[in-house]
């Protein structure tokens, strides 16, 4: 076994385990903490793929904001294990079979004869650039289908700030840009006098 | 016209510059820091510091008990039992003061008749145990006794505006 | 370049590549350890002159050791750990703000050839490596069981996450300018005839101007200190911890404040290049324009007062955003015509 092997091993146990814990752990902020991890260990894999660019952007998009956010609710959270338990062996049969369902999917897949002789990564020359590729590739053959996803994002980012946005009336706000604007000549007026005599 | 001229102003960071060129201006200006053990600031006559008691040129202490300081000390800061000498004289048996309630005002050595309470410009003073800025009669004799000469001179320098 | 360690390399055969690579590593950390120490001290003493004060002047001369005197006080002192807190992420927190913040250094070059790892994603590493920060704060905050930490943490980690955007996007501008993620080759790309005149902080002023302040935030120093905040409140997030755990988010707040003034030497100073075209380029030349940029960080301190928290989300995403955005379209447009001149 080399030590690419060894390295990929590793993270592949470390991606599992912290995939475990994402499910089985009690507290919601320890399963999202473990989310992280998980996340942080595939780009460990997909670094050892030569996949830079992916791995680097996963970690700075999926664990460097979506994570924080999702933290942040999940700490905020008020939550009642014991209810959130109820269900469980009720529901347990159904997620075991969607369980099943998907390992067996994946096996097929994985198993099958297009994928089977793919067992190594392409190994490329030292100034070959992923990131390069990759825009390349973005913004010639797939330009539409990556133009279409971020419009999708854009609507769907405006329309939810258009649905939470409400102006109230009768509520008492500062006006930040009205306070910036603020100058020293409209507020204060120098006057030049004579200094009068004291009054006795 | 004016419009643009602040906007450039806002979007340039001027009023910031301008702010830190008064900082940056600071910088070489000469430092008044005084370095305390070795300098210090001067002090006036009337400063008031650590508490003590006086005694006449014969040696007699000069407190006669009137309790007029204690009855003025606004953070009741001393106490005063008084009893007669074997002389007939009326004289006090414990005269104490807590140095950690006193705000240092001044009051009880205005109101003394006889100039026996005085405030003195020690204010290097420490204690390291509980109770030790409570101070006895026996203790402000003390400072009184060490410092008299200072005292003196102090009161003579304000005798004009009493 | 290195022949002198061409018989250390044959004795240790195999096992050279790992102590090399260890031994560059403490290379780095080792000055950048010292640097942290000693910015604390410049930071005083400059603050100090321009409140007119003399600043720490009693441990060795001209107070040069007093940083010892401050780690050592601080490595003496006892780890408290709060009851109900939760003990693996509380120890964990401190790691987690220090760690990315060195992590970091393995793709910033000193000069031309001194760089640890030259990587060809080495922006896109150091952003990922910066926005892993904010977790130590999050942790930290929570791990602590107390809600005044909580609420810091969320301010904090708040102040940070909305600073990245901005941040991000300046750095899109340089990297269109100079068609590279190297950030070697962004300080080769600022070469030119002109010396200063070729470097990224003429066309990108804005951003500039936007990278600074956003990495003034970015590290949570004044006037963006809410989380620390020592006039009004006593801390945010760290407000639980105390000895060498307290220690740690400090080294990491000065560690990513020596980082930002890299970068933006690098990104918009012309890292190692030197300023007028007669004289050579020189390592030299970065460090004065880092201690230049870490200067101003103590100057606005010292001159600012402290943002209001709605302000500074106010300034973060309504106006640096937009600049930021705005200068991207003006930088790719700019770049198609013939004025283009970097």
């Amino acid at each position: 076994m080399s030590f690419f092997d060894v390295v990929f091993y590793l993270f592949a146990a470390i991606t599992v385990m912290a995939g475990m814990g994402v499910v089985l752990a009690r507290n919601p902020v320890h399963a999202a903490l473990f989310l992280v991890l998980a996340f942080c260990s595939c780009a460990g894999i997909w670094m050892l793929l030569e996949a830079e660019f992916l791995a680097i952007t996963l970690i700075l998009v999926y664990v460097g904001a979506v994570m924080v956010l999702f933290l942040f609710v999940v700490m905020m959270l008020d939550l009642n294990l014991v209810k959130l338990r109820e269900g469980f062996w009720r529901w347990f049969p159904f997620g075991a079979l969607i369980a099943g369902l998907m390992v067996f999917e994946m096996v097929w897949v994985l198993g099958s004869r297009q994928t089977a002789d793919v067992t190594t990564a392409v190994v490329h020359a030292a100034d070959y650039s992923n990131t390069k590729e990759l825009g390349r590739l973005l913004y010639t053959q797939y330009v539409y289908p990556f133009e279409i996803a971020a419009v999708i994002l854009l609507v769907a980012m405006v329309a939810a700030i258009a649905l939470t946005l409400r102006r109230r009336q009768g509520v008492k706000t500062q006006n930040i840009s009205e306070q910036v604007k603020a100058k020293k000549a409209d507020r204060l007026r120098i006057v030049k006098m004579k200094s009068e005599p004291k009054q006795s | 016209m004016n419009t643009i001229k602040d906007f450039f102003k806002t979007f340039l960071l001027f009023e910031l510059l301008k702010g830190m060129a008064l900082t940056g201006r600071y910088m070489f200006a000469r430092k008044i820091t005084v370095q305390f053990p070795e300098e210090k600031t001067p002090q006036g006559f009337r400063f008031r510091g650590l508490h003590a008691q006086r005694r006449y040129e014969s040696g007699e202490e000069r407190c006669i008990g009137c309790k007029l300081c204690e009855a003025v000390c606004p953070a009741l800061a001393i106490k005063i039992a008084v009893a007669e000498r074997e002389d007939g004289t009326r004289r006090t048996t414990q005269y104490d003061i807590d140095l950690t309630k006193c705000i240092f005002c001044g009051f009880c050595e205005e109101s003394c008749p006889v100039d026996a309470i005085v405030e003195t410009r020690v204010f290097e003073y420490h204690g390291e145990n509980r109770g030790d800025l409570y101070y006895t009669k026996p203790m402000l004799l003390a400072v009184g006794d060490k410092h008299e000469a200072q005292i003196a001179r102090d009161r003579a320098a304000d005798s004009k505006y009493r | 370049m290195m022949e002198w360690l061409q018989p250390i390399q044959t004795l240790l055969g195999p096992a050279w590549l790992p102590i090399w690579t260890v031994l560059k590593i403490v290379l780095i950390i080792a000055p950048l350890m010292g640097g942290v120490a000693y910015l604390t001290l410049a930071e005083r003493k400059v603050i100090g002159w321009m409140q007119i004060r003399i600043g720490p002047n009693r441990v060795g001369y001209f107070g040069l050791l007093q940083p010892l005197a401050d780690g050592l006080k601080l490595f003496m002192k006892e780890i408290i750990i709060p009851s109900g807190a939760n003990k693996f992420l509380f120890i964990l927190a401190p790691i987690m703000t220090l760690m990315p913040a060195l992590a970091a250094w393995a793709v910033v070059p000193f000069n031309a050839e001194l760089v640890l790892s030259n990587v060809n994603a080495g922006l896109l590493y150091i952003l990922a490596m910066t926005s892993l920060g904010v977790y130590g704060v999050i942790i930290a905050g929570w791990a602590s069981n107390s809600k005044y930490a909580f609420l810091g943490c969320l301010r904090s980690a708040a102040q940070i996450v909305s600073y990245e955007i901005a941040m991000g996007f300046a750095l899109v501008c340089v990297l269109m300018a100079a068609q590279s993620l190297n950030l070697g080759d962004i300080v080769r790309a600022q070469h030119g005839n002109y010396g200063m005149l070729n470097w990224y902080i003429i066309p990108l002023f804005p951003v500039f101007l936007v990278y600074l302040i956003s990495g003034v935030a970015e590290t949570n120093r004044a006037p963006f200190d809410v989380a620390e905040g020592e006039s009004e409140i006593v801390a945010g997030f760290h407000v639980e911890y105390s000895g060498m755990a307290f220690a740690l988010f400090f080294l990491g707040e000065y560690a990513n404040m020596i980082l930002i003034a890299f970068l933006t030497s690098i990104m918009f100073l012309g890292g190692w290049l030197s300023p007028v075209p007669f004289l050579p380029d020189s390592i030299v030349w970065m460090f004065a324009k880092v201690a230049f940029v870490l200067f101003l960080f103590l100057w606005f301190r010292a001159t600012f007062p402290r943002y209001r928290y709605d302000q500074l989300m106010r300034l973060g995403w309504k106006i640096f955003i937009p600049i930021s955005l705005l200068w991207v379209v003006v930088v790719g447009a700019w770049m198609q015509t013939s004025y283009w001149l970097w």
